[in-house]
This record gives C-alpha cells, structure tokens and sequence, in this order.
C-alpha cells in the first residue's frame, strides 16, 4: 500500500505545485458560481421590499406577515425607496398613502402602491407582498363577519379580533401561501441563489480538472519516470493503482475545495455532508477513470489537454453543468443522464433540496460507481499497454 | 576471422558468487525489427562492463529488459541469483537504473525527486532522509536542493538522474549513456563517480556511443550492433583481435638514415617507413616499446624533436568488425 500512497501523493503534490493551475483551480470556480447565482438563483429565496410612507398599525402588520415569509424589510423616505428599488438594491418598493393605517383600523377599504424592481427576482417578492396584504385581508374579514353575525349579541370589532386571536392560538391559522404552480419554480424554490450554481460548477470542474491534468500522466509516462519507477521493487498494479489513486485525490481535492469556499462564501448549503460528500467522491473516481483513459490513449500533451478540456465542457453542458436539467426536454434529459455529469446532479438536488437519505440517491450511486469502475479498469489497462509499448 | 570466436560465446560455467549480472541468450523483436538477437554476457562484482555501440544497435533494449521492464522473447536475465522479469520485484531490489531519458518530476525539488524514488525503493525515515543527504553531496547538488528540477541546467539534471539510481546503494548500476548532451566538466564528474562507484565494490552496466568513455571506465567491453554481440573483452582482447598495431611518429634531425635501419633491427618494430625528417613506425605494444626505440635511435645520431604515440582504438576495432562507424 506504501508505494501507492506515495505514487498518489507525488501527483497530488505535483497538481498543486503547478503555478497555472491556481486561477482554474481556486479562483474560476468561484467566479463561475458567483456570476450564475446572480443571473439565475433567488427565485423564492429571501427578497427585500422598503417600505415608504405613514408608519402604524398596518404597515406593521404588513412588516410582519413579510418577516415571517423570510423577506427582508426595510423603510425609508419615498424618495429613497424609489432609488434603491431603480437601483436594484430592493425587489419591490411598498408606498403607505397617509391615512391608510387609520383606514386599516376602521376596516375601510385601502390601496397601498407597489413598485416592483427590474430584476428576476422582483416579480416573486412583489407576488410576497401581495400575499402578505392578501393574508391581513382575510384576517379582516373574519373579523368582519363575526362583527355582522354577533353584532346584536354586543360583539364588537375589539371583541372580535381579541376571540380570534384566542381561536387562533388554539388552532393552526390556515396560513395564506403564495406557490408557484410552475413545477420548475417549484423544484427551486427554497433554494439559495448560489446553491444550484455551485453544485454544478463543482461537476463541471471536478471533471474538467481531471481530465486536463491526464497531461501530467503523459508527461510521466513521456519523460520514463513510469518506466523508472517499473524498475524499483513495486509492482505494475501499485504504481497503476498509485496513478490512478493520485488523480482521484486531485478530483476530491478539487470538488472538496468548492464545496467549502462556495459554502464559507456564499453560504451554499450543501445538504448532508456524509452524503454529498459520498456523491463527491463516487463522482471524483468517474473522473479519475476518465483521466487516466485519457492519458493512457494520447501520447501527446497539449493535445490532450485540448480534447480534456472539449470532453468536459460538452459532457458537463450536456448533463446540466450549465443549464439545469429541470429545463431540458424529457428526450434531452434521457440523453444527458449517458453523462456522469447528471446522474451527480440528480443526486446533489435530491440531498440539497428534498434531504435525502443514502437509500434514495442509491441508484445515482451505483450507476456512478459502475461508471467509475469501468473507466478505472480501462484505464488502467490502457495505460499498462502504453507503458510497455513506450520502453 | 576471429572475431567469430567470441561471438555469441554465452558466458562459461555455471554462475559463479562474483556475478551479480547474467544474461542468456536474450532476444527481443518489436514487429519485424529484431531489436536484440541472442546476447548474452556476465558482470562480476566491482567490474564495469561495457555495451558500446552505434544509434539504434540495441542497448537501450537489452538495458529494458535487464531492469525487467520489458519482457524478453528469449533468453533469461539472472540477478543476484533471481530470475528478472516485469513481474518480478526481488531482483530489482539489487538494481539502480539510469534511463536514458531524464527520468525525473520537472515540478518537484531535487530532494523531492529522490525521496519519491527512495521511498519505491522501500526506504523511510531518517534512513532515506540521510541517504537523499548523501547522494546529494556525491551529485553536488546540496545548495539547489530545494529547487524544482526544471530549473536545472541539462548537467544538472543528468547528474540528479544518476543520484537516483545511487540512491538505495544497489548491487548492480545500469546507466544508459549517461553523459549524453553532457558538456565536458559534468561528464568528467560523471565519469569519476562511476570510476569510485566499481571501485566500491558495485558491478556496472554501462552503454554509450562513446568509445572513450567505453575505454577509460569498462572493464570489458560488449561490442553491439543490429541487435547483435559482434564480440567481447577487455579493450586489449578487442584490439588483439583486429590485429592492428601501435603506430609512433619520430621527429627530429641528424642521422635518420642510421636510425631507420637500427630501429628495424629491433624485434618490438614491424615496419619503418622514412620521410626525409621523420620516421613512422609500426610498433607492437608501443608504451613499453618507446623506451628502448627513443634509446636505440639517439644512439644511432639521431636528434629528437617529437614523439607521438598512436594506438588503435575501439573506434578502428568497430570499424573492423561492423564495417561502418560508430558515430554516423
Ligand atoms: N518500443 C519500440 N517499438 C518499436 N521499435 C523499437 C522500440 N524500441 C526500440 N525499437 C527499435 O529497436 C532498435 C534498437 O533500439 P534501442 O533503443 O535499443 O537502440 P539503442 O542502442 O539504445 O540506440 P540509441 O543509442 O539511439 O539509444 C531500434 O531500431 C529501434 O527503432
Ligand atoms: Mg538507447
């Protein structure tokens, strides 16, 4: 196991030694995660409405049916909020006219203004906000109804709302809740704006990274320090194992880091961390595999970090790396799940967004697991045929 | 011809203690091409055993398979008593191989390097720490140590290359022309530690295309070409064998005449042949000779200005038994 562990090492060290790799490898992720989650994250998630105009009771009430629905409220001057909501620094500008705050006490009918912002995520909040009024309404009502069955019987409206207010904490409110009907804001929603770009950035990378650095398996086979380490007492299958073992250091190392820093920075929630770790390093053995084919066929190095690179961004494109595969049409995302790419993704939003547990994301496991194994061999093999031909 | 002799002559008697290194009968074709055909030779304790030949003549073959790297159609090499072959890992641990290429991590230090080889070679610990020490003072390389080999000169590299096969103090040393792209210093110094190395104790297998290098450090000498042991020995048995003799030059005045006819007279001397000031003779075993013929030609009136001694070389021996040149 010695000169496994010290093949392994070696290409991990020598993977972290080099210079160039330290933009594609810690910085682009990032970037990558970061620019998607601004463009196409937050549906659902925590938005931001400024409220502008006569404080009191209603705007109260409306501050705290929005709280609840975990948006974040803020007020200001109208002015002000008119600036933040044309800036984007708000989804959604709520204006209180004077008056309204009595209105609401006296149960009159009242108009509040909403101005929504230009981003995506404006028409989500703005739907909050309406759901946030829409709920106060209700609650109005029954207050209303009450006051108009029991009024002869000396109910008045303070009686009304101090009899609901016991019911209510005797029983669950039926809450009022804005969904979406639309099946793909439904898979999205709860989810950070960095959380669906960040899981597939680290496929897309794992794999990308992977097959790139085949070229330094290459150079080590080119440059005889296979051949040389074929001369010292170890046998063929530790040094290929080694090889094979260093590259799957380098894919874990690599998903290992996104997962942290996109968690550390953009507070990605991952899941269970047994669990998505486990997918990380299933998935990190495919690319392993990949990779060691990879080095094993070509002969040449820029070459074949050219076609590692195409391979991996074609198959990350293809098996939502770039577009979710909630998007694709059912024949293209029947297609896509031939990428590993996909059958990882699948298991990542299963953990991410329903907290599955290790018997659910079983089959993406195991047809990771085979993948894997498959290439690992032919790799192996293919590169224990080119070792003895290079010699 | 003689030389058919000792072609093909597989080492005699059963394996002796002092060999370290035997090979039988080894062949090995890559398609069509027979890259080695049937050699065979024996490498003894503290002995430097030469394969000297042209491009392409089928050392680096015979070296793949003697490190057990490549498999052999034919043949058997025996190390330390233990059949070699890919599969097998006790005879390697008696070996110390210096490819031809630069075997070595660009990306990694010089101490890098060597520990990665160290520790396949089952060393740990302060022992490898130690030893990593050591090989880098023998190599000279301690002060860039901790430099990344990519930045080193070509002797630099070629010097770390050999530290590495130095490095667990094998029994047998295979270098695969260690000096090529060499400049003159380093390859001095290359050359001297394999001198101190066979004087150490270590049997050595050496290829080149150099014959000087072949003369000033091997003890017998393989000559190879086409795959082919074309014949075997020490330098002298190889220049015996072509029959060639020593050739000195005399320069000088006085009575050359007088002199050509003494020095004929001498049984050491072939042939003279006088060129007004000057006298070539045809000599055997010149440098014992040059004392007596310096002595009998200055007695006959004959004033010396210059002496040179010309010897026949593995160059002219190859010459003879290829009919072509070592260096094309
Ligand atoms: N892997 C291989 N596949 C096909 N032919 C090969 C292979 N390795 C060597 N050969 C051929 O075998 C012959 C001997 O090659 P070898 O490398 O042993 O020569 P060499 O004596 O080491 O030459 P050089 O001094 O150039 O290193 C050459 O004709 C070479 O082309
Ligand atoms: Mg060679």
């Amino acid at each position: 196991m010695r000169p496994v562990i010290t093949v392994a090492a070696t290409e991990l060290r020598r993977f972290l030694r080099d210079r160039s790799n330290i933009f594609f490898v810690f910085i682009f992720p990032l970037l990558l995660v970061l620019v998607l989650g601004s463009q196409f994250g937050g549906s659902g998630s925590s938005g931001r409405v400024s409220i502008a105009g006569e404080s009191g009771p209603l705007e109260q009430a409306i501050s705290a049916q929005l709280t609840d629905a975990g948006i974040t409220v803020d007020t200001g001057g109208h002015d002000e909020v008119l600036d933040r909501v044309s800036r984007g620094r708000t989804d959604v500008g709520l204006f209180i006219p004077a008056g309204a705050n009595a209105a609401y006490g006296s149960d009159e009918p009242v108009r509040l203004e909403v101005v929504p912002g230009s981003q995506s995520n404006a028409i989500a909040v703005q739907q909050q906000v309406r759901g946030a009024v829409g709920a106060l309404d209700l609650d109005r009502a029954r207050v209303r109804a009450l006051v108009a069955e029991g009024g002869d019987r000396g109910v008045d409206a303070s009686t009304a709302r101090t009899a609901l207010a016991a019911v209510d904490a005797q029983v669950t409110p039926p809450s009022l809740r804005i969904e979406d009907v639309d099946e793909i804001a439904q898979e999205f929603s709860g989810l950070g704006r960095f959380d669906l770009g960040a899981s597939s950035q680290l496929l897309l990378f794992v794999f990308l990274i992977s097959l790139a650095g085949s070229t330094t398996l290459i150079q080590a086979r080119r440059l005889g320090i296979i051949a040389r380490a074929l001369s010292t007492p170890v046998s063929t299958g530790q040094v290929l194992l080694g090889e094979a073992a260093g590259r799957w250091a380098i894919a874990v190392f690599q998903g290992a880091y996104i997962m942290i820093a996109t968690a550390l920075l953009f507070g990605v929630r991952w899941g269970d961390p047994f669990l998505s770790g486990l997918v990380l390093l299933v998935f990190g053995a495919v690319s392993a595999g990949a990779a060691m084919l990879l080095g094993a066929l070509m002969d040449n190095e820029a070459a074949a970090s050219g076609v590692g690179i195409g391979i991996g961004l074609v198959l990350a494109g293809l098996g939502g790396g770039m577009v979710p595969l909630e998007i694709f049409t059912d024949t293209l995302r029947t297609v896509a799940h031939v990428t590993p790419h996909a059958w990882a993704y699948d298991a990542f939003a299963a953990i991410q967004r329903h907290h599955a547990s290790l018997v659910d994301i079983l089959p993406e496991l195991g047809v990771l697991a085979a993948m894997a194994l498959v290439l690992l061999a032919l790799g192996t093999w293919a590169l224990r045929r080119s070792v003895a031909r290079a010699m | 011809m003689t030389e058919h002799a000792t072609r093909h002559t597989p080492p005699e008697g059963p394996p002796g203690d002092g060999d370290v290194l035997l090979v039988t009968d080894l062949s090995r074709r890559f398609g069509d091409l027979i890259a080695v055909d049937g050699v065979s030779f024996r490498v003894g304790r503290g002995e430097t055993y030469g394969l000297l030949g042209p491009n392409g003549a089928g050392k680096t073959t015979t070296i793949s398979m003697v490190a057990g790297l490549i498999e052999a159609d034919a043949g058997t090499v025996t190390v330390k008593g233990h059949r070699m072959g890919p599969a097998r890992v006790e005879p390697k641990r008696h070996i110390g191989l210096v490819p031809q290429e630069l075997a070595i991590y660009p990306e990694l230090t010089a101490r890098e390097n060597l520990t990665f080889f160290g520790r396949l070679q089952g060393m740990s610990g302060t022992t490898l720490a130690s030893r990593v020490e050591d090989v880098l003072d023998v190599i000279g390389l301690s002060d860039r140590a901790k430099d990344p080999t990519k930045e080193f000169s070509g002797g630099m590299k070629r010097r770390l290359n050999i530290g590495i096969g130095l490095l667990h103090e094998p029994e047998l040393l295979i270098l695969d022309e260690p000096t090529v792209g060499v400049d003159p210093q380093s390859r001095n110094s290359i050359l001297e530690s394999v001198e101190s190395l066979s004087t150490a104790g270590m049997a050595v297998l050496y290829t080149t295309h150099y014959m000087e290098e072949a003369e000033r450090l091997c003890d017998r000498i393989g000559i190879i070409d086409s795959g082919l042991l074309q014949a075997e020995g020490t330098r002298d048995e190889l220049i015996r064998l072509t029959g060639d003799v020593d050739h000195i030059r005399l320069d000088g005045s006085g009575d050359t005449v007088a002199a050509e006819a003494a020095l004929l007279a001498l049984p050491a001397v072939e042939q003279v042949d006088r060129e007004r000031h000057t006298l070539h003779l045809a000599v055997h075993d010149a440098p014992t000779a040059i004392a007596e013929i310096v002595t009998e030609a200055t007695s006959a009136g004959m004033r010396l200005n210059d002496v040179q001694i010309t010897r026949p070389n593995l160059e002219s021996v190859f010459l003879r038994l290829t009919g072509k040149a070592l260096r094309d």
